[in-house]
């Protein structure tokens, strides 16, 4: 396995982007930033339903996926174009999922993360997703996302964490970031807000077995990400075959 | 990564892993029965310095080098390294399998794990508990039928939401069916929820465990990772199946 030599490669490349982009940053946001800073027309997050279905599945290992509620994204938000039988749902994240802060990619329209969730994450992160897409399509920036997001929170929209929850992204054929393109299959398990350190998590881009993600995690989500890279994607392949891996 | 072929039960503090003909291999056991009663006491001792670097072994560095270390001595575990950063980390013995795991008095299970603080708050006081029983010269039936009553009570703590464990050493010995420890991973404690809930039994494809814990009700979660704690690659140790 070249894990460890990918893993430090893409730790290298990320490091080195973070130590390029640190000095420059600011100037560079404003002079040629790469991405969009505010939302492009819908159609560019949009995908073919067919695809985006297929994509969806993906998230997952096949004996989940199959028989799972299958979201996709229209042009008044998520709606289902699967119904499904084992409380498990399949969707397709887009950018405006990414944490409020330090996130270029927030309107990214190539940005497609095939996730599925397990019951207990359907029920209570689901809502998460929807809200923030209902808030995206209404043309909300993403300061007014973040507000939007606070104020439904206030309001009690998002139901208590189960426990239990957590998510698939195994999919091989996902683009998280510019970073790490498809990155590397991973779980996601969600706990109330807790520090990374009762869990022993580090943060992405480093080799450790559990990983904290940027997103939610009081900001403002009430929800804490971890993320435990497993070895195979979806098909089953393995994940240090992949040149994206990390 | 053969993870396919492998099936998990675990039962209190650490997994066991056993290979899917366990069925088979129990029955051999069970026409041996090679460790019918507890050995002396000695036989399940280690050295000091050799328990406290298996017990660190279980953790990435970056969680064992902070944590409390327990290893275990005539009178039960002690404290043999204060920590700082809320783990515990320590080997587990053979004790901690279910009453009828013909393995339950093998000297040669070594279970390093290292828990999250919430763990070590509701889970270690269960291992505790079994270990003082099994010291002071109970059967395994007695030990987990006081476990069992201890819970009941209330007198035995329930997990914690947020507990987490590490397993990733390559120096365990977690049972004859893998001779070795498994493979590296990790284990998250929820409060009880069916496995095909996690996707666990619904295939062979799906790249976790789940299995619910009915003394306690909770269920445990176990991942397989990549890396050993110290950090080679899983397929590339001599005893991962």
């Amino acid at each position: 396995m070249k894990r460890n030599t990918v893993n430090m490669i893409a730790l290298a490349c990320f490091a080195l982007a973070l130590a390029l982009g640190a000095a420059r940053h600011a100037q560079a946001q404003d002079a040629k930033n790469p991405y969009p800073t505010s939302m492009v027309p819908l159609d560019q997050y949009l995908m073919g339903r067919d695809a985006e279905i297929a994509l969806a599945r993906s998230a997952a290992p096949r004996s989940v996926a199959k028989d799972a509620t299958v979201m996709v994204l229209g042009k008044d938000g998520y709606e289902t174009a699967v119904e499904g039988t084992n409380g498990f749902v399949c969707n397709v994240d887009r950018s405006w999922m990414d944490q409020f802060e330090d996130s270029p990619e927030f309107w990214n329209p190539k940005r497609r993360g095939p996730v599925c969730y397990n019951p207990p994450a359907a029920r209570t992160l689901l809502p998460i997703t929807l809200i923030r897409t209902k808030l995206a399509l209404a043309g909300k920036s993403k300061a007014e996302m973040n507000e939007g997001m606070k104020a439904a929170i206030e309001k009690g929209k998002l139901p208590a964490l189960d426990p239990g929850g957590m998510a698939y992204m195994l999919s091989k054929q996902g683009f998280l970031n510019s970073t790490c393109g498809n990155c590397s299959p991973h779980l996601m398990f969600y706990v109330p807000v807790k520090d990374a350190h009762t869990w022993g998590a580090a943060p992405l881009g480093t080799d450790a077995p559990i990983l904290l993600a940027p997103h939610f995690n009081g900001a403002p989500e009430p929800v804490t990400e971890f993320i435990v890279p497993v070895s195979e994607w979806s098909d089953g392949t393995s994940a240090d075959s992949d040149a994206h891996s990390h | 990564m053969k993870r396919k072929t492998v099936k998990m039960i675990a039962w209190g503090l650490f997994a066991l892993a056993l290979v899917q003909d366990a069925a088979r291999h129990a029955q051999a056991q069970d026409a041996k029965t090679p460790y019918p009663t507890m050995l002396p006491l000695d036989q399940y001792l280690m050295d000091r310095d050799a328990e406290i670097a298996m017990s660190r072994s279980a953790g990435p560095n970056s969680v064992s080098s902070g944590a409390k270390v327990l290893v275990l001595g005539r009178h039960g575990y002690e404290t043999a390294v204060e920590g700082k950063n809320g783990f515990v980390c320590l080997v587990g013995r053979s004790w901690d399998l279910p009453k009828n795991n013909p393995a339950f008095w093998d000297p040669k299970i070594h279970g390093p794990i290292c828990l999250s603080a919430p763990g070590a708050r509701s889970f270690l006081p269960i291992y505790l508990k079994k270990t003082e029983l099994a010291i002071a010269g109970r059967s395994n039936a007695q030990i987990e039928d006081a476990i069992i009553d201890g819970i009941a009570k209330g007198e035995l703590p329930t997990p914690e939401p947020g507990s987490v464990s590490y397993m990733m050493s390559k120096q365990g010995y977690l049972n004859a069916g893998v001779k070795g420890p498994w493979l590296p991973h990790v284990m998250f404690f929820v409060p009880e929820i069916d496995p095909k809930a996690l996707g666990s039994d619904l295939g062979d494809d799906v790249p976790l465990d789940a299995h619910e814990e009915k003394i306690g009700r909770y269920t445990t979660i176990d991942v397989p990772v990549s890396n050993w704690s110290d950090g080679t690659p899983a397929d590339s140790g001599d005893h991962a199946h």
